[in-house]
């Protein structure tokens, strides 16, 4: 029991941070990011490139400022141009950029898995308990901690994060009131593409690096925002570690056949309780 | 709208230009004087394009036998289309292969369902296939099985040796398989199934873990197995997926024998993905290893060359050789007057033929299934070594 | 009474050719001696296309109609209704598996077959549809989700359905004493399903429902307020929409003559969604033109190999960019440009 728990959590917290980087987007675009797993995938890509010249951290740090880049370029470049699109039509961009970035990735390094070396070995474990616990596993969940922390600290104690809530709360609003508006989003695109990152560091030692490892990471942390509602930071984390040890739970005790169908079965039942998701904020609508 | 009608009309002229004058009538198709055409759908694209590599690897071998001078003043085109690793377009490869390319043969084709979407249609046009690369138990009683010509091994035999090595020469008394919840998988987890069922009650097949490509966290997979107390594992997953269960095993500290199909028997890849957690695993092969046979090495070699890529994926590209090395020497033997009859008698002459990579290949009129043996191979500080002579199974077809 | 047009449509009014005067005209489907000379020469170019094309080619034809008949369905749902499936190859696949075992292990004649796949869908949308009742946009799209990945689940998990280890092979039906052996003949087959099944797409949207999907696409609580039974609605968009994918699914086990759980995955369901978009939401040829051109895309490109993912990416962000209203927005856009040209 303690196990399954402990795996649980441990893979819940990566699509908490998966999740976040989701909601990030929402909050301030009203749209879902379909791109969010693949801009991770290349800059973890980027990591496994440059790790041999630059060594571990240089390459995270460069991989890490492109990925930055490449989501603020992409939500600055292509969605804020195209101006009369739909929200749908701007799903079905990221769409499209999603298939672009796996498939330059395809190109560039090819299909097959790669190790993927990171400081933190997978093999390596501390008893904790009854339960045995990964050195990579513990990592991640420091890291994952740390990352909810910071992006705590950023939305609710400085001004960026401030004019983040603002323009969350009210776009129009905050336009008028002097925000760069534009830049704000392309900020929160970074932002989004730094966490996501970070995700896709702590899945490939154990899921290994190829084109399409994290499609289904980011189905789950998808999943898991909308559990924990959209546009709520807290959501995220919740709606992730709740979907982790769910998902665990069902797999030890119920069916391992069955676990994505028995998962997507209650999420719906919670859904129907809560439209709006775990802790989303309840929408009013007038007409 | 004024605009439509002549835009149809330019339209269907062009149609008829371009496709109303296609059929050939040659006299065999795919064979001219100086060219055999052969046709491969592969995944070059998608999930499982590291697969595709086979298919490089064939048209490189063949591109080196056609610049020396091809066999009998004939060169060998071998046409590669991407299906992505999606059945239907591996149809609609295949039809152009056969109706528009006009192909001798078809070579490969990756997967259970690519291959058996595309399996009556090419009985139908009696398309010769070489080494369709799917377990080769399943072409036994198909009576298109006249024109497939195969030196790929059977997993659902490999399946039952595993069985058999793991409880008698190992010891083990519980067994589990882990397998992927797809043709693949079910052809080991059959064969298991079968051979514990003959060896009565010295083992028990205590799990049968499945799992899905699309799983990333095989922590729950690797507990099932540990409580259900295997002390020999069983594996039919992708070389991803095989790491990755070796790693959660070793994670939470379960060590139990791992026998792992030969899909997974790149020692050099699974050493790479895997780490320690691959050390002591029992794998299979049906070729030589290139550490261990010359002439395997500078077959490899000879492509790598060629083709860098190869040399990172040694296996697929060595079976992706073997595909063809076959049809070659049919054609050898055929001689300059190339004819369907003329290949069959060819290649049904091959009696113990050894080729640069594939070995002891036999065909005749009542066989088609051109090797019936594997070897093992245990992982020993990261490299293969072999652990057995060749082990025969019974010829299906 | 309001007749409340979706953007595209609204490219129409205006330009002195497209005076309407009576009701009647203005519901016609087909307008003026031009119309009925496209109309008349798009169908004698369907019907001896295939006697133009080699085999391969009709194979291929064949699968893009049934991959724009899923688009058409889903065109109902998205673009007319405004709820989002990211799980119609659930759909697709109970068509695909409900016709192949009617037709095998039934022995059912082949339209009876088809309306059971189709049906069996529908069933199946009603279903999801009932949550669509409290639940909107992502919320609803994991809904459906969900769906589409417990229909593969409980298809890998079924071996007495999906056929095990072999798989499920279906031999070519026979339509009443016709054997439908030949390519030629699955094609007037897929044709003639699908030509019904976009006339009655036309004829639906027309309707009451048509309008009502279409109120609740604009504001479901307006609609409601107006009178449109949402509970009814909505559940029947699902249901239609589902309809269309399950016959397509079904049409596409005839064609391919051989299913397995992996033919349908999540990336199905995103490039159905894909191909609605990309069409044009909201209009039935825009759901026509999105599937023939998404489904195309990897036949055309085939030779592109390892750069096709690459490529198709970059198409789809092209469409969106320079049209995001989609093929059917830019065709209507050149049509009027020509129609007023002069001027």
């Amino acid at each position: 029991m303690l196990q399954y728990l402990l795996n649980g959590i441990a893979t819940g917290a990566l699509y908490s941070v998966i999740a976040l980087g989701i909601v990030l987007v929402y909050r301030t675009s009203r749209l879902l990011n379909f791109a969010h797993g693949d801009l991770a995938m290349v800059a973890v890509f980027l990591v496994w490139s440059f790790s041999r010249p630059l060594g571990f951290p240089g390459a995270v740090a460069v991989a890490l400022l492109a990925a930055t880049a490449l989501g603020a370029a992409f939500s600055f470049g292509v969605l804020q141009q195209v101006k009369e699109a739909t929200l749908l039509g701007q799903v079905v961009l990221t769409l499209g950029f999603s298939q672009v970035l796996s498939g330059a990735a395809l190109v560039v390094w090819g299909a097959d898995s790669k190790p993927f070396p990171f400081p933190l070995s997978s093999v390596v474990t501390y008893r904790l308990g009854g339960a045995v616990i990964s050195q990579l596993t513990l990592g991640s969940l420091v890291i994952a901690l740390v990352l909810m922390a910071g992006l705590y600290l950023l939305i609710q104690q400085t001004r960026v994060g401030l004019a983040m809530r603002a323009y969350s709360q009210d776009p129009e609003a905050a336009r008028l009131l002097g925000l760069p508006t534009r830049r704000l989003l392309a900020f929160t695109w970074g932002v989004a593409a730094l966490l996501g990152t970070a995700a896709g560091m702590l899945l490939a030692p154990v899921t290994f690096l190829h084109p399409y490892f994290m499609l289904t990471p980011f189905l789950k942390g998808f999943t898991a925002a909308v559990l924990g509602g959209l546009d709520s930071v807290p959501g995220a984390i919740v709606g992730g570690l709740l979907l982790g040890v769910m998902e665990s739970l069902f797999a030890g005790y119920v069916s391992l056949r069955f676990v994505s169908t028995l998962s997507f079965a209650l999420i719906v039942v919670m859904l129907l309780v809560r439209p709006e998701g775990l802790l989303g904020r309840v929408f009013q609508r007038r007409v | 709208m004024e605009r439509l009608p002549r835009l149809v009309a330019a339209i269907l002229v062009a149609l008829m230009v371009a496709w109303g004058a296609a059929p050939l009538s040659a006299q065999v198709r795919g064979v001219t004087p100086t060219e055999v055409i052969l046709g491969t759908s592969a995944p070059l694209s998608g999930p499982a394009a590291a697969w595709g590599i086979t298919a490089i690897a064939a048209k490189t071998y063949l591109d080196l036998i056609n610049e020396a001078g091809g066999i009998h003043g004939r060169t060998i085109r071998l046409e590669i289309r991407d299906d992505a690793y999606l059945p239907p377009r591996a149809v609609a490869n295949v039809r152009e292969l056969a109706e528009r390319v006009g192909v001798f043969a078809i070579v490969g084709i990756i997967g259970s369902a690519n291959a058996f979407a595309v399996r009556d249609y090419a009985y139908q046009q009696e398309l010769f296939w070489m080494t369709p690369a799917i377990d080769s138990h399943i072409w036994i009683g198909y009576p298109g099985n006249r024109y497939v010509y195969t030196v790929y091994p059977d997993y659902y035999e490999e399946a039952r040796i595993f069985t058999r090595y793991a409880v008698e020469t190992l010891g083990a008394q519980r067994l589990a398989v882990f397998y992927q919840n797809d043709q693949y998988g079910l052809a080991g987890l059959e064969g298991v199934q079968d051979e514990i069922a003959r060896l009565g009650d010295r083992a028990r097949l205590v799990a049968e873990v499945p799992y899905e490509v699309s799983d990333t966290d095989l922590a729950a997979h690797a507990q099932r197995l540990q409580s259900s107390g295997a002390d020999a594992v069983i594996i039919y997953a992708t070389p991803n997926h095989g790491a990755m269960i070796a790693q959660a095993m070793a994670r939470i500290g379960y060590h139990p024998h791992r026998l792992a199909t030969f899909t997974l028997g790149d020692a050099t890849i699974m050493t790479a993905l895997a780490g320690e957690a691959w050390e002591g695993v029992i794998s299979a092969g049906y070729f030589p290893l290139p550490d261990e046979d010359p002439v395997v090495a500078a077959a490899l070699e000879r492509v790598a060359q060629r083709e860098p890529s190869l040399r990172a994926m040694a296996y697929n590209a060595l079976a992706g050789i073997s595909f063809v090395e076959p049809f070659v020497e049919a054609l050898r033997r055929a001689g300059p007057d190339l004819t369907r009859e003329s290949f069959v008698e060819a290649i049904e002459s091959l009696q113990d033929w050894d080729g640069e990579v594939i070995r002891k290949v036999t065909f005749g009129p009542d066989r088609h299934q051109g090797i019936n043996r594997i070897y093992l191979t245990q992982i020993q500080n990261g490299r293969a070594v072999v652990i057995s002579d060749w082990i025969t199974y019974p010829v299906g077809f | 009474m309001i007749i409340i047009r979706p953007w595209p449509q609204q490219g129409r009014i205006g330009g002195a050719m497209d005076l309407r005067r009576s009701y009647r005209e203005e519901m016609a489907l087909v307008r003026g001696w031009s119309g009925w000379l496209a109309v008349i020469a798009l169908t004698a170019a369907l019907a001896v296309l295939p006697f133009l094309l080699s085999g391969y080619l009709v194979y291929v034809v064949t699968h893009l109609v049934i991959q724009a008949l899923v688009a058409v369905g889903l065109n109902l749902l998205v673009g007319y209704t405004g709820q989002i499936s990211l799980g119609h190859v659930g759909f697709f696949a109970i068509g695909a598996y409900g016709a192949a075992h009617g037709l095998v292990t039934f022995q059912l004649p082949l339209p009876v077959a088809l309306a059971g796949a189709g049906l069996g869908a529908a069933a199946a949308g009603y279903l999801v549809g009932l949550p669509a009742l409290r639940l909107s946009g992502p919320y609803l799209s994991i809904v459906t989700l969900g769906f589409g990945i417990a229909v593969h689940q409980v298809l890998t998990n079924w071996p007495a359905v999906s056929g095990g280890r072999i798989g499920l092979f279906v031999p070519r039906p026979a339509l009443g004493p016709w054997p439908l052996t030949g390519d030629r003949a699955v094609y007037f087959l897929v044709l003639g399903v699908g030509l019904l099944l976009i006339l009655a797409a036309y004829n639906l949207t027309r309707s009451h429902v048509g309008r009502a999907w279409i109120a609740i696409r604009e504001s479901d609580l307006a609609a409601q307020a107006t009178g449109v039974n949402l509970r009814r609605y909505k559940t029947l968009a699902f249901g239609v929409s589902a309809f269309y994918a399950g016959v397509a699914g079904g049409l596409a086990a005839i064609l391919i003559g051989y299913l397995e759980p992996q033919m349908f995955t999540f990336v199905e369901s995103v490039s159905f969604l894909a191909m609605v978009v990309v069409g044009g939401l909201g209009t039935i040829p825009g759901g026509i033109l999105g599937g023939l051109l998404i489904g195309a895309i990897p036949y055309l490109f085939s030779s592109l190999r390892q750069w096709l993912p690459l490529v198709f990416g970059l198409i789809i962000m092209a469409v969106m960019i320079v049209e995001p209203w989609g093929l059917y927005g830019r065709w209507l856009k050149i049509r009027r440009y020509f129609k007023s040209w002069p001027l």
